[in-house]
């Protein structure tokens, strides 16, 4: 035990216990709910689960510094009303271009994020609230309460989800997952190889040491609340992709589906701890149990919220309690091995 | 030109490694420095010694670029520089090691090693980074795996981290900010032999201590601040403790404070073979009203765990502690301040007090319920008058008892807390640490508040590693090593190799190191 606890990073424990937690979720489903295994129910739960991933990834970088970004879901909701309603009026946009302008527009409006926190100062939970609101409200001026339908939208685009890259037993995985487990990859690769990336978990960490260690932290914090808006301007267009039609209330609650999904997926709301491959986890642990819970029992709407907001409850009391007590009794263990070396270097240097 | 002017100081013909000249700095209506000097040569250890906001602080600041100077210049190698930035300080090699290191606990050693470097690309190679750090690491004597995460290493170890993050770059001028403050005696050996070779590879080193033996047994020179001046610089080996003492105080001041006999009245509070898993076992003793009770050891004692089992922070699992040799119990805080009982803790940036508050709510946060006006407010005229009487008790020193915490000294910090604490009329007073990091005036002035309340008759219980302290202050001293007590004296039988002695007890048989 003590050998398992000086090798293996309580951080390491928390995603293993995730994917086991996810297992035993889908096992549990597969007996109550008839034809759970199937591949159209894993379509489905697989769309919106890559989602939320995407959302939740960027919701990481910010997070990882001691911030957090609510205005997630109405930049989802702005950009699929913007770029769905772009697509009705000139079918022959590229799709390139198309992935592209949604991705450049939720920079643009991650970038009034980062300025406001990072360079004015502001506490990202007051900005991001009020981008929020504000974003939502121009969907609602934008739309004229018009919605964007699937019947006007291009052909290719709806094809999307129909379309499976390839198969595993009679799953189809359709391109929107892989682009969900790509992204969550990349990011993973990038906080972990890049020097932007560490300093993101170090600037979380301790505020003041990378203050006196001279890191550039305003223009750090900054990128990241920049790339949070170009995930979720990314998850925009996916989420264009995945229903075609879109309304004012597009992407609402979304940011609290990317919290819960971060928050379970270990990253630390406090800043420092956390990886993408746990926010891809979280988002597919949280986006599983809804859409499970709403077939198993027909639950309402309001009612997952509730379970949402429990899920995060319980997650960050399961992290304080059990995470904690793995962290001391991990040092514990490693300074006991310490203490013995130290005590043979006594025994043999006198 | 240059530092020829300069005599007093200079030990070396060689022109300074780094020079201040003409610096000054002011805060709003206070002067912080005025017209500093200061030459560091390669090679050198320069000891700084001074009260707490004598402005040690503030020239550390601006020679590590955290803040700017009003006037003055700065050169290296002759050269003058400008110090903008953090970034800017690291570029001309130099770092700085704080009291409280600066360390980044989520991420692995070898990574707050290399952070904050700019000129390594863009992407982290992570197993050349492994293999620097470990070399950096092992030359400076600890074994510590770097790919672990600096969380939960001890002070020392995070200390020693920060100065191989100094030696990871061309470290130049190394300021140490009371680096010893928290180390245990074995701790500071080591520190002091890194230093030694640091000294020996041309690096200037800037050593700032409240401990005075340390400074003459590290240091080339020694300069003197008081008040944002600098009042002398000299070798160290002209200079007497009583010398600098009084160039730090500016007036006389008795060394060793001396305490009042008095006539211990009954015993108040009695612990019987106390002990919690882990921490502590088997602790037995007695305090009387109007005694000051000792207890003293190494970092590592387990002092301040029983502390903070009398407080019920980290209640006893065994054992019985008796008030008025009534057995009570004590499972948290409450318990304990209904019993009479208030503890200050060591800890005190992060415990003891809140910061942005002023130093009347400060005082009045544990006793609040006291007051309350008719209709359940806090009456705050009532609240500001007895802070007032605090003030001027135990010589605050603030504009006003509005000021915020944050704007004091150490030592008035301090003062601060021990008026909250006192203002819970507590019966016995544990005081853990009370002159930890503040200054010879303060420090006497502590000495001076724990005499008159042992006089008044509480029963006071000193956690504190200064063996002059505790034999200057305590009646008796109660050693522990180890969570084991290794004997109670009287100070009268006392001394400070009797109390080492048995501080280390059998210091070398490793065996003991592994129960529990």
């Amino acid at each position: 035990m003590r050998a398992l606890l000086r090798r293996v990073h309580p951080e390491q424990i928390r995603e293993l216990t995730l994917v086991a937690i996810i297992v035993m979720v889908v096992a549990f489903f597969a007996t109550q709910i008839p034809d759970y295994l199937s591949g159209q129910v894993f379509g489905r739960v697989g769309a919106s689960v890559a989602v939320v991933a995407v959302v939740a990834v960027g919701q990481t970088l910010v997070v990882l510094t001691r911030n957090i970004d609510l205005s997630v879901g109405s930049i989802v909701g702005l950009v699929a009303y913007g770029v769905g309603t772009l697509l009705v009026r000139d079918p022959t946009l590229s799709p390139p271009l198309a992935i592209a302008i949604s991705i450049l527009v939720g920079a643009a409006l991650g970038s009034v994020n980062g300025i406001l926190v990072a360079y004015g100062r502001v506490p990202a939970i007051v900005t991001t609230l009020g981008t929020l609101a504000i974003y939502r409200v121009a969907l609602v001026e934008l739309s004229g309460a018009k919605t964007v339908t699937t019947d006007a939208l291009p052909q290719w685009l709806l094809t999307i989800p129909q379309m499976s890259l390839f198969t595993i037993g009679q799953l189809d995985v359709q391109p929107l997952v892989v682009l969900a487990i790509a992204i969550a990859i990349v990011f993973q690769l990038g906080l972990r190889y890049l020097r932007f990336g560490r300093r993101l978990f170090a600037i979380g960490s301790n505020p003041d040491a990378a203050r006196v260690e001279g890191l550039p932290i305003q223009r750090d914090i900054f990128a990241a609340f920049v790339l949070s808006g170009a995930l979720s301007g990314l998850a925009g267009f996916m989420f264009l992709v995945r229903f075609g039609n879109i309304t004012v209330t597009a992407g609402q609650g979304l940011e609290l589906q990317a919290v819960a999904a971060v928050v379970v997926g270990g990253v630390n709301i406090f800043g420092g701890v956390g990886s993408a491959i746990g926010a891809l986890l979280g988002a597919t642990l949280v986006d599983l149990l809804q859409q499970s819970l709403i077939r198993w029992l027909g639950i309402s709407e309001f009612a997952r919220d509730a379970g949402l907001g429990l899920l995060i409850l319980i997650a960050v009391a399961a992290d304080k309690v059990i995470l904690g007590r793995v962290r001391t009794l991990s040092i514990r263990a490693r300074r006991e091995t310490a203490e013995l070396a130290a005590g043979q270097e006594v025994i043999s240097g006198t | 030109m240059g530092s020829t002017h300069d005599a007093t100081g200079s030990i070396r013909s060689s022109a300074p490694l780094m020079e201040i000249r003409g610096i000054s700095k002011r805060y709003g209506s206070i002067q912080a420095l005025q017209d500093v000097a200061l030459a560091l040569h390669a090679g050198e250890v320069h000891a700084l010694v001074g009260e707490n906001g004598a402005g040690k602080s503030t020239l550390i600041k601006i020679m590590t670029g955290v803040v700017s100077p009003d006037a003055g210049t700065l050169s290296m190698d002759g050269q003058p520089v400008r110090i903008g930035s953090a970034l800017d300080g690291q570029r001309l090699g130099i770092a700085a090691i704080y009291q409280e290191p600066m360390i980044f606990p989520d991420l692995s050693v070898a990574e707050n090693i290399f952070v904050g470097r700019r000129d390594l690309g863009l992407i982290v190679d992570r197993r050349k980074m492994r293999e620097q750090a470990e070399a950096i690491i092992g030359r400076l004597g600890i074994q510590i795996d770097v790919s672990e995460p600096a969380r939960g290493l001890t002070l020392a170890e995070q200390q020693t981290v920060e100065i191989a993050k100094a030696l990871s770059m061309r470290l130049r001028v190394l300021i140490m900010d009371e680096p010893t403050a928290s180390l245990s005696d074995r701790e500071v050996r080591r520190l002091f032999a890194i230093v030694e070779s640091l000294r020996r590879e041309g690096v200037a080193i800037l050593y700032i201590s409240h401990r005075m033996e340390e400074v003459f047994q590290i240091s080339d020179r020694v300069t003197i601040m008081r008040d944002g001046h600098v009042i002398s610089t000299r070798p160290t080996a002209e200079v007497t403790l009583t010398a600098a003492i009084r160039d730090m105080v500016g007036r006389p001041l008795d060394q060793l404070f001396v305490r009042t006999p008095s006539v211990p009245g009954e015993v108040l509070l009695e612990v019987r073979a106390l002990g919690r898993e882990g921490a502590f076992s088997a602790i037995s003793f007695q305090v009387r009203a109007g005694e000051v009770l000792a207890l003293s050891g190494l970092v590592g004692a387990r002092r301040t765990d029983v502390g903070l089992a009398l407080f019920g922070i980290a209640p006893a699992d065994t054992g019985e502690i008796l008030l008025d040799g009534h057995p009570v119990r004590i499972g948290n805080p409450q318990d304990a301040l209904r019993a009479g009982i208030a503890y200050t803790t060591e800890d005190r940036r992060q415990l003891g007090i809140v910061f942005p508050l002023s130093i009347a709510a400060n005082i009045s946060l544990p006793t609040l319920h006291r007051f309350l006006n008719a209709i359940g407010l806090v009456d705050r005229d009532r609240e500001g008058a007895v802070a007032e009487e605090y003030r001027a008790r135990l010589k605050i020193r603030a504009p006003s008892v509005a000021t915020p915490l944050s704007s004091l000294s150490g030592g008035n910090q301090q003062k601060v807390v021990l008026s909250k604490w006192m203002n819970t009329r507590p019966r016995v007073l544990i005081l853990d640490e009370p002159t930890r990091g503040i200054d010879v005036g303060s420090k006497a002035e502590v000495h001076q508040i724990i005499d008159e309340l042992a006089r008044e008759g509480l029963a006071i219980i000193l956690i504190s590693s200064e063996l002059p302290e505790v034999l200057a202050t305590a009646d008796r001293i109660l050693v522990m090593r180890e969570g084991r007590q290794m004997g109670t004296f009287d100070r009268s039988e006392a001394s400070a190799e009797l109390l080492l002695g048995a501080a280390m007890g059998q210091a070398l048989a490793p065996a003991q190191g592994q129960t529990s």
